[in-house]
């Protein structure tokens, strides 16, 4: 059976999406895991009822495999989760009017929930992230430098990287490379050539823009909820 | 022109006296220091103040924070229980002896300098905490250079000095699953950086006895690491007689710090 991943971010309350999400999970072929990589909630709409829906998946929905992204990072620091920390950078940059709005789209019973999700999953050699290993606010996209990228793989010791914020798709290689690195010390010198191992990084988009990731042939199909591309048929062949 | 730069002083005065003297020697007034002035030995009032006397640009470091924030240093870069306890034990001891305007001086330390095309900081331009140990990953170091914005690099925090030079570096990126227009392969040249680790005045961790620091030439880029041998015997008994772990005095004597050095080069304090 081929193994898939259906990698979905930036819901953002948006429960309509979610289950056209899962509707047309139930249509494509293969063994199906749904991760949802952040921002499940935001300030612009009442985010309960989809909060409700991953918590309790109905009978016949994929189980969703979530992890927090930055809006939930929001409210758990606005909410006290995070010692004395609160939401500043958001209320500087976006007003004291957005954080209400935000805080007031969750109920206060899901955030003890909220708070209990990891970071990210770690799944065969591919991290699972929201942003980056380094800052869950981190835009990781097609301009960001290789070296970087390189870095944050290294990090979470993977060779890919799918990541959210950014909410762009696309699957970048890093297929080769070196450095030459001289070390003196006092113990005298020493030269080594690195090589790059071949990795990559793959923005997963959000809301409607979703993505599905074959484990078996590392491809990654960018797919729109609700809408049957050619491209789709043809990559997996099946439908 | 020549500048000196020195690191991890750890309250050791005869070994930062006799550091400072040696750069004098040199002709060199250009000092940086990068920070912890304080932590593990007897003298922080006296290490603190000698800096500040001679108006030296500091970083803080992570021993200068931690007594200032009044939290406990980095639990998780001690190698065992028996390490962090006696760290512990002279966080406190630190937190105590200092003058209140000696604390307000290492809070207001910044964690970074610049100077043109060097960046001095003591762990990393990351975190305090982090150390970039010799033979950490290569991409991962010119990385901590590059986005940091400079050609060289001064930290200190493994108290092992070290010039790393990384040069001649590419990546090759494809872009995969776009549309053939858009399929894009290319290969990024990365620039030449360097990291120099200053060592440590105060507890070198080099296998030696000898206080470490480091002469940089800005002009020809040439840097010098300088081993200079201080009155050892008047430190050891200034630990014990402030009732400090023996232990401190013993490996500075036998020049073992090899206990407190992190066994994961690219580990950062999560606090």
């Amino acid at each position: 059976m081929i193994e898939r991943w259906a990698l979905v971010s930036g819901l953002k309350g948006d429960l309509d999406t979610y289950e056209l999400i899962q509707k047309d999970l139930k249509k494509t072929p293969g063994n199906i895991t749904l991760f949802v990589l952040g921002d499940m909630i935001g300030p612009e709409k009442n985010c309960n009822r989809l909060l409700h829906r991953l918590i309790n998946p109905k009978s016949n929905d994929l189980q969703p495999w979530c992890i927090y992204g930055w809006w939930e990072e929001q409210i758990l620091l606005e909410s006290g989760y995070r010692g004395d920390q609160r939401a500043e950078a958001l209320r500087i940059n976006k007003g004291e009017e957005l954080v209400k709005s935000l805080t007031n789209a969750v109920d206060k019973s899901f955030l003890d929930w909220i708070a209990a999700l990891q970071f990210g999953f770690v799944e065969l050699d591919c991290g699972l992230i929201h942003g980056s290993s380094k800052d869950i606010g981190e835009n990781l996209t097609l301009d960001t430098p290789p070296l970087t990228l390189l870095d944050r793989l290294t990090r979470l010791q993977v060779n890919r990287l799918f990541t959210a914020r950014s909410k762009q798709q696309f699957h970048l290689e890093l297929t080769e490379g070196t450095v030459n690195s001289e070390v003196e010390d006092l113990n005298g010198n020493r030269k080594k050539e690195q090589k790059v191992p071949q990795k990559a990084v793959i923005g997963i988009g959000a809301g409607k823009n979703y993505t599905l990731y074959d484990v078996g042939t590392d491809n990654t199909q960018f797919l729109q909820a609700g809408y049957k591309s050619e491209k789709r048929i043809k990559g997996f062949g099946m439908l | 022109m020549n500048q000196a730069v020195i690191s991890c002083l750890h309250a050791n005065l005869p070994a930062v006296e006799a550091v400072l003297k040696d750069i004098e020697l040199q002709g060199i007034t250009n000092i940086t220091c990068l920070g912890d002035l304080v932590g593990y030995g007897p003298q922080p009032n006296e290490v603190i103040e000698l800096i500040r006397d001679k108006k030296i640009p500091t970083c803080q470091g992570c021993w200068d924070e931690d007594v200032v924030d009044g939290l406990d240093a980095c639990d998780c870069s001690y190698p065992s229980q028996l390490a962090e306890k006696r760290g512990h034990f002279a966080h406190q001891w630190t937190t105590d002896k200092l003058t209140k305007e000696n604390k307000d001086y290492l809070a207001n330390l910044p964690y970074s300098i610049r100077k043109d095309k060097c960046l001095f900081v003591h762990g990393s331009p990351n975190s305090q905490h982090e150390y970039l140990l010799p033979d950490m990953d290569a991409f991962a170091a010119l990385e901590r250079v590059e986005n940091a914005r400079a050609e060289i690099l001064f930290c200190g925090h493994t108290h092992q000095p070290y010039i790393r030079e990384l040069a001649d570096g590419s990546i090759a990126v494809k872009i995969k699953n776009a549309a053939p227009k858009d399929i894009q392969e290319k290969e990024i040249q990365l620039p030449m950086r360097r990291i120099v680790n200053a060592g440590s005045v105060g507890e070198p961790r080099h296998g030696g006895t000898k206080a470490t620091y480091v002469v940089h030439n800005e002009v020809t880029n040439e840097v010098k690491i300088r081993e200079v041998e201080y009155d050892l015997e008047l430190t050891c008994k200034a630990i014990i007689d402030a009732g400090l772990p023996p232990i401190f005095a013993w490996r500075l004597k036998n020049g073992f710090e090899f206990a407190e050095q992190a066994e994961d080069a690219s580990h950062v304090c999560e606090r």
